[in-house]
């Protein structure tokens, strides 16, 4: 019937061919990633091939979150080119409520090396009150975008921790969306925001040195092969290069 | 069409919903083309197999997207699909635009007694969350709903269960357009 679906899956037995499936659906339509002890397609790093190759073609891949957990991103490629053509949608406004929530709970306890690797999701709260009071966003936005950001399971309202929840009021987390950016993304994320936060700083102008110059070639893919070669996550990302050919 | 325009369409519907596009742009690989009333535009939305949909994820367990207010949402949801889809022994898609005080009168015949404010209020959320995903087509200004392209993912069983799901329903106040 979706001959998308059917033309990944041709080789497989019946069998595989469900496997596959229900690993899609867990990953694309879960909240949260999915232990690979749960799903042969996870396990199988076979069957796993498969469900990449599957992926790869409806725009998406594997990302590996933690060392037992699996989710499915946007393929690097493809994010160049839905950020180029401005597919989003999350508004300005939304992505700035957001990016302060990733500098509260991630950037800040991250340089005080409270939080360690390079994930995007965190256990340190950031206030309602804490986004309000330093903002230049106008603050009657900020509950409406926060609303949003959590239907699209980009932040998360944390678990109520006695008495802070009294004092300031509701607070938030990166949501379990944020699972589903690959190494690449986290990096781009990361740089960016130093990009923005210290924009003279040393590490800016590494980051800037790094990059290729603007005008011609559009991947950014250079820079993480220089500098990190075969980072263990990269392992998603390989097979799905094979693929496209 | 190209495996990668395929991909990219997949893609476009992943980050930012169904799109709608021009009736003779884009024919990508699996996904059905939702032709609007007046042939004006077309939706373009992904084909799963039943065994790739969201309701494996009861099967294995797992939880979905978290929905703000589910109760009232899926009931404003509900509502919609009683006042637009005047024809349930029908196709659910493109269904025929009606007014949101009929969709406020048939939400407050299933929610019973409740303040009016508290009652617009609710019934405004729901709509604004249902339209954000694509469930519905809101029109703030002429305050009109429509059943979104979203609807038309439905399978034939979801269908026949929604379809029983109309006929307990009370209907809209006057007789919709």
């Amino acid at each position: 019937m979706s001959t998308v679906f059917d033309s990944a899956l041709a080789e497989l037995n019946e069998r595989h061919r469900d496997e596959v499936l229900a690993a899609f659906a867990a990953l694309e339509h879960g909240r949260e990633p999915v232990p690979e002890a749960q799903l042969l397609a996870l396990r199988d790093a076979t069957v796993r091939r498969d469900l990449q190759r599957l992926l790869y073609r409806l725009g998406r891949t594997l990302v590996r979150a933690g060392s037992t957990h699996w989710t499915s991103g946007f393929r690097d490629d493809v994010t160049e080119r839905l950020a180029a053509e401005g597919a989003t949608a999350q508004s300005r406004m939304d992505r700035a409520v957001l990016v302060l929530v990733l500098v509260h709970s991630v950037a800040i306890p991250r340089s005080q090396g409270l939080v360690s690797g390079d994930s995007w999701t965190s256990a340190h709260p950031t206030s309602v009150d804490e986004l309000t009071r330093y903002t230049q966003l106008p603050r009657g936005e900020i509950r409406p975008s926060l609303q949003r950001l959590r239907a699209a399971g980009l932040v998360q309202i944390a678990p109520p921790r006695g008495r802070s929840a009294v004092v300031d009021g509701p607070a938030y987390l990166p949501g379990p969306a944020l699972h589903r950016l690959t190494k690449a993304a986290r990096e781009r994320l990361e740089h960016e925001l130093i990009l923005a936060a210290a924009p003279d700083s040393p590490l800016a102008a590494a980051i800037r040195a790094r990059r290729p110059a603007p005008a011609p070639a559009p991947p950014p893919k250079a820079p993480a092969g220089q500098a990190e070669p075969a980072a263990p996550a990269d392992e998603t990302s390989t097979p799905e290069r094979n693929e496209d050919t | 069409m190209s495996t990668d325009d395929t991909a990219l369409w997949w893609a476009r519907h992943r980050a930012a919903g169904p799109q709608r596009v021009p009736p003779a742009s884009a024919h990508p690989t699996g996904m059905i083309r939702l032709v609007e009333p007046d042939a004006s535009a077309v939706w373009l939305l992904p084909e799963l197999p039943d065994n790739a949909r969201p309701d494996v994820l009861d099967e294995l367990g797992l939880p979905g997207v978290a929905v703000d207010q589910p109760n009232d949402t899926a009931r404003v949801l509900a509502a919609c699909l009683r006042c637009c889809w005047t024809e349930p022994s029908g196709p659910v898609w493109p269904a025929v635009p009606a007014p949101f005080d009929h969709v406020i009168g048939v939400f407050r015949g299933i929610t019973g007694s409740r303040d009016e404010r508290a009652l617009h209020a609710a019934a405004m959320g729901a709509v604004r969350r249902l339209a954000g995903a694509g469930w519905v087509l809101f029109d703030e200004d002429t305050r009109v709903v429509r059943l979104g392209p979203r609807v038309a993912s439905w399978s034939a069983a979801e269908l026949s269960t929604l379809r029983e799901l109309w006929r307990s329903l009370p209907a809209p106040p006057a007789g919709a357009a």
